[in-house]
């Protein structure tokens, strides 16, 4: 058993609001990934179990949201938004100069396992650009220098 | 019901049914109204999402999918106008811009729809000059399927399959966009008992059976309508031939029967019909009690001669009949007249058994068993008994079933007879124990008809012409009686003159003959089986 | 954390600047849900009449008459009915769902609670975006809060009504914001958009009857309800009244969110309340509602923001994302960008969709590299007309239009790319 008694416990809260199990199965693929920062498809075998689903039903549903992966990714997942907005207030720029500061291609992981980098579809902070998101936490208005001690300062 | 026009096609549909469907239940569908489709299949649930199927109704501002419709009283379609020509055009034009142009080294090349249809609605060619999508070519998707990505037009309908009739569900759309992708969940294969079928309802060369791959172009065969023998459920099949020779099954829609399916085992089981261990020519035991090859007329000689000689002896009561479920209602029809002039009772029928499943397989693991009942062909286990009891002097044996274990077994119960009489198509232990061996047809070699477990008989004719000696059951029997010197014996059969007196005989039948059942079967008489 | 609150407010957003607005004592202290009271005492009937005499349109993107919408709720009965709050706010250039949620969750709470009662909802599943954490927690806890002071559950407000709210959360996909995206996300599937029919109203969440209405949309019913449906016409054009709160971004000096009745010209939004274009420069071209709407010429920013209007120039409303983009901006590169975002979030069902967003946006970076032909522009064109109108949700159409309008105003860009084989605009933004 990959999945732990405690997200079990919460997967099972989660399928008790739903009137059909399979609602919560984005909530439950949300709390695995918390616990395990990916979705592995050993966990999916076990969701499949979990929501009387097959193995390939939760394989779908993971590769067709952005934010479920089914690899490890790095400790710290940061995304740039270089939509429309953002790219014309220098969204761009600052994503070339963190991938030089970083030493890798937005996609990648620092081989330190730290950081992911990733660009990313509007994230509603159009007005608030340059911005990234670390995690579930926005940071807005950046500029570059701002942006590399941001992730400098991550563990 | 809803009346509803289609171009020029006054149609009376039931309520509730979609405009595709109507056609569908009509006849019409691209048989006198061309409404080209891909992702929608009259046994699979409906997804609208190839957008090919798009027509003109009045009173809808756009065009609408004929596949998601509901018909509605007073509708009229129009499927051939400009807008829905352009429509069509868009679709395939944007199909093609990522489909590889290989058709020349195509499996599917000859039934490809992706072809046909570029062909009629298309603009030829495609304007695009980007690079095609590279995805992955022939990945092996478990033992019976070869699937190419970029062929795939991502209709689906291989993943409904999957999840709808034999609810293994082993595919899935991976991705989305442009990125979409069928693929199996890491580390399974799609593997299950109809898993050939996604080969016949891809409409492109995506999925290929590994069986059919690159045997032969499909141009040069002919598909010759006919009945899977591999159980009693009587599917349906086209016989691909060429070169007398028959190279695959594939399905052939009838609703009653089997929709648009067959089982992996049936599929395969036109092997057997060209199959190297096909008796070839009659055989008789010599004194040495060695089986040797002999012509019909020795053999049939020899095994009247035998019939005889039990039969003045002791009597009817030492010859025990076995018929074969897997012999057409017409050769059983010989084999009833035979037993009747013989006067012998308690003639039996041995079926070999095996699984069966909740979709189409059957138990009975013959074509005709159901057949073989209604022409009064009833339980073996009298017989078996007598048989044991050492009471059989001489047996008359159809076929090898009676080596299933729930029988025979594979046992020596008849080394004690006398004289064994075995009309077979295929070689068996049973043989061992032969006297005389007559070889018979396999049911893609003759004219017949075949009851299957509902009741319903169904023709065959003869889609290709064994390369060696065999005769149908019925004229083996038909000469055998004449050998016999049985009055109304004359040599000779003709089996759709057998099939038209079959009434006669079993009230079941009548009516139910082979020039009137017409490719699709019609149900025996009720009380008949 | 949090957005900054709008720059010109109305009711709305009036009372943004408390950060107790959020929470239900300051909620109740501003008056929060007397009108959800008042509600609960008129019948179903009236209110629907109400909201549909207020000429309210949904705020989502499509513009449909909110009463209407409601009436198409069953009321025999049969079987439960349930509401859905769209908050998967993810059209570029919109932000306004994300101040309320995270500024007036209660507002949305009571909104929805009429929502529910008008349509004899039972429960309502609030589908938020995944990426707005934030939001989802000052959501969460106003319904925790709402929750425990007996706003919902069994007796909401004391009546005999019962309704309780699920917030679920998205988990990435754009197209969950379109409506049966989202349902089938709420059922734990891909957001691949339903075939129709059938239709919401009659099988929507968990295949039961429901009604899908925007975040911004059910924020507008109390104040309907409290102030009657004349008061709302006051605001906006009759044929769009109320307010909206109108996302402004890209070239301007102060991008933010200002709440201005529909009807607005856009050259004050963009000249007065935005304060117009940095360092001098002039407007190239204004997206008026989100990426999904055709942009226009700075030639036609006196366009008042209503869709009557904006439709007379072959564009919409649709969220009121409004984006600058000045002299200096490279058209071909906004349509990689547009193009490339359609590309990365069609759910890939629909055929026309799925190849011809890849294909349109193979194409504008071809153009943008300077390897485009004289009759790419054509085929842009030609693509994008055969992805219209023709498939089973709006987002091909959506993803169509833009490549259209950058084509109608902006042809000369691509026509220059063309030519010189190489991109004229060296000062544009990079991509
Ligand atoms: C591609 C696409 C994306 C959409 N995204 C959103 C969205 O993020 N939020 C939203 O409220 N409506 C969105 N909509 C509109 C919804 O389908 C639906 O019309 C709306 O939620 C109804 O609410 P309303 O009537 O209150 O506007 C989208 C529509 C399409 C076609
Ligand atoms: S493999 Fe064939 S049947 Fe399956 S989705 Fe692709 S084209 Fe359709
Ligand atoms: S179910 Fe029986 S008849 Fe049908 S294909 Fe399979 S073996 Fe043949
Ligand atoms: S139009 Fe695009 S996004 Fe909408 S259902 Fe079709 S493929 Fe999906
Ligand atoms: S474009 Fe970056 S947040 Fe909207
Ligand atoms: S056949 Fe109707 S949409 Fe595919």
């Amino acid at each position: 058993m990959v999945i732990s008694e405690d997200t079990r416990a919460a997967i099972e809260r989660e399928i008790g609001k739903y009137p059909q199990r399979r609602g919560a199965l984005l909530p439950a693929l949300h709390l695995v990934q918390q616990e395990h920062g990916f979705v592995s498809p050993d966990s999916m075998r076990e969701l499949a179990g979990i929501f009387e689903l097959l193995p390939v039903e939760v394989m779908e549903v993971v590769h067709f949201y952005n934010m479920f992966h089914d690899r490890p990714r790095g400790r710290h997942q940061v995304h740039v938004c270089t939509n429309l907005p953002c790219s014309l207030r220098g969204a761009r720029g600052l994503m070339r100069q963190l991938e030089s500061h970083l030493g890798i291609h937005a996609g990648e992981t620092t081989a330190d396992g730290r950081i992911s980098l990733g660009h990313e579809e509007c994230l509603g902070a159009c007005a608030y650009a340059p911005m990234l998101r670390i995690g579930e936490t926005y940071h807005e208005n950046l500029d570059a220098e701002q942006a590399k001690r941001l992730l400098d300062g991550l563990e | 019901m809803a009346s509803i026009r289609v171009d020029d096609h006054e149609l009376e549909v039931e309520e509730g049914r979609t405009l595709l469907q109507a056609l569908d239940d009509a006849g019409l569908l691209m048989n006198g109204v061309d409404v080209p489709h891909y992702c929608w299949h009259p046994k699979l649930a409906i997804d609208g999402s190839c957008r090919l199927c798009q027509v003109e109704i009045e009173g809808f501002p756009k065009l609408q999918i004929a596949c998601n419709t509901p018909v509605k009283d007073g509708m009229v379609v129009r499927t051939q106008t400009e807008a829905v020509r352009r429509a069509r055009e868009g679709v395939m034009e944007l199909l093609l811009i990522n489909h590889p142009l290989d058709c020349p080294i195509c499996d599917q090349a000859g039934e490809c729809k992706l072809q046909d249809y570029a062909f009629e609605y298309g603009v030829g060619q495609s304007r695009t000059r980007e690079p095609r999508r590279a995805l992955k070519k022939s990945v092996d998707l478990g033992p019976t399927i070869v699937f190419d990505q970029e062929r795939c037009i991502l209709c689906r309908r291989c993943v409904r399959f999957c999840r709808e009739v034999p609810k293994t569900g082993e595919l899935g759309v991976f991705n989305r966009g442009d990125q979409s992708v069928i693929e199996t969940f890491p580390g399974s294969e799609l593997d299950n008992p109809y898993s050939m079928n996604v080969a016949d309802i891809c409409p492109v060369g995506a999925l290929t059976t590994k069986d059919f791959r690159f045997k032969i172009r499909v141009w040069f065969l002919e598909d010759v309508p006919g009945v899977c023998t591999g159980c009693a459920a009587g599917c349906n099949v086209w016989l691909g031939t060429a070169n007398n020779k028959v190279y695959r099954y594939v399905p052939r829609r009838n609703d009653a029967v089997n929709e648009t399916w067959i089982c992996d085992h049936g599929r395969m089981t036109y092997q057997q019909i060209g199959s190297a261990d096909r008796i070839a020519h009659p055989a008789l035991r010599g004194e040495d009690g060695i089986l040797r090859a002999a012509s019909l007329d020795d053999a049939l000689a020899e095994a009247a001669a035998r019939l005889r000689r039990v039969l003045d002896a002791t009597g009817p009561g030492a010859l025990g009949v076995v018929a074969s479920p897997h012999a057409s209602n017409e050769d059983l029809a010989v084999l009833r007249s035979l037993v009747d002039a013989l006067a012998v009772e308690g003639a039996a029928l041995a079926v070999r058994q095996g699984d069966s499943d909740e979709i189409l397989v059957q138990a009975e693991k013959a074509a005709n068993a159901t057949g073989a009942r209604a022409l009064g062909f009833g339980d073996p286990a009298a017989l078996l008994e007598r048989l044991r009891g050492g009471a059989l002097e001489a047996l008359l044996v159809l076929g090898h079933d009676l080596l299933d274990p729930a029988l025979l077994g594979e046992g020596d119960a008849l080394d004690g007879v006398g004289s064994v009489i075995l009309l077979d198509s295929h070689h068996s232990p049973l043989e061992r124990a032969a006297h005389v061996v007559l070889p018979t047809r396999h049911a893609a070699e003759k004219f017949g008809t075949l009851t299957n477990h509902a009741g319903r008989v169904q023709r065959v004719r003869p889609a290709v012409e064994p390369a060696w000696a065999a005769w149908s059951e019925g004229e083996l029997l038909a000469r055998l009686g004449a050998a016999l010197g049985l009055p109304d014996f004359d040599g000779k059969f003709d089996p759709r003159a057998v099939s038209r007196a079959l009434g006669e005989r079993a009230p079941a039948f009548d009516g139910v003959d082979w020039d009137s059942v017409g490719d699709e079967g019609l149900p025996l008489k009720q009380g008949g089986a | 954390m949090g957005l900054t609150v709008p720059y010109v407010t109305s009711y709305l957003s009036e009372h943004f600047a408390d950060d107790a607005y959020a929470t239900l004592d300051g909620y109740r202290a501003r008056g929060g849900y007397e009108a959800a009271q008042q509600a609960l005492r008129t019948s179903p009937e009236d209110l629907i009449e109400l909201v549909k005499e207020s000429g309210l349109q949904g705020r989502g993107g499509a513009g449909f008459s909110t009463g209407l919408k409601w009436s198409f709720m069953p009321t025999d009965g049969g079987k439960p009915k349930y509401l859905v709050c769209n908050a998967d706010e993810s059209e570029p250039g919109s932000f306004k769902d994300r101040i309320l949620l995270e500024r007036a969750p209660h507002k949305v709470l009571e909104g929805i609670l009429i929502g529910a009662w008008a349509t004899g909802s039972e429960k309502t599943f609030i589908y938020v975006r995944g990426e707005y954490a934030f939001p989802a927690r000052q959501l969460q806890r106003a319904v925790d809060e709402a929750y425990a002071a007996g706003i919902l559950g069994a007796k909401v407000l004391g009546s005999d009504f019962a309704h309780d709210v699920v917030i679920m959360r998205g988990a990435g996909a754009y197209i969950c914001g379109e409506e049966t995206g989202l349902l089938e996300s709420l059922e734990g599937r891909k957001g691949q958009p339903r075939k129709k029919p059938p239709f919401p109203a009659q099988y929507g969440a968990f295949g039961m009857p429901s009604t899908v209405n925007n975040v911004e949309t059910f924020c507008h019913v109390p104040h309907i309800v409290a102030n009657g449906s004349e008061w709302f016409r006051g605001f906006g054009t009759e044929k769009s009244p109320g307010t909206t709160i109108f996302g402004v971004s890209g070239h301007v000096v102060r991008p933010g969110l200002y709440e201005l009745p529909l009807g607005t010209p856009l050259e004050e939004i963009v000249f007065e309340h935005a304060q117009g274009v940095p360092n001098g420069r002039t407007v190239k071209g204004v997206i008026p509602g989100g990426m999904s709407m055709p942009i226009l010429p700075a030639s036609q920013l006196d366009v008042p923001m209503a869709n009557e209007h904006l439709r007379e120039r072959k564009t919409m409303l649709g969220t009121g994302g409004v984006m600058v983009m000045d002299e200096t901006t490279c058209m071909v590169r906004a349509g990689c960008v547009i193009t490339y975002f359609f590309r990365d979030e069609s759910c890939g069902q629909c055929t026309q969709c799925r190849e011809g967003t890849g294909w349109l946006h193979k194409i504008m970076e071809r153009i943008e590299r300077g390897a485009g032909t004289p009759d790419d522009l054509d085929i842009l064109l030609d693509v994008a007309g055969k992805m219209e109108g023709q498939t089973i949700c709006a987002f091909a159409d959506a993803a169509a239009w833009p490549v259209q309008g950058l084509m109608r105003h902006f042809r000369e860009d691509f026509e220059e790319h063309v030519r010189q084989r190489k991109c004229p605009f060296p000062e544009s933004f990079e991509l």
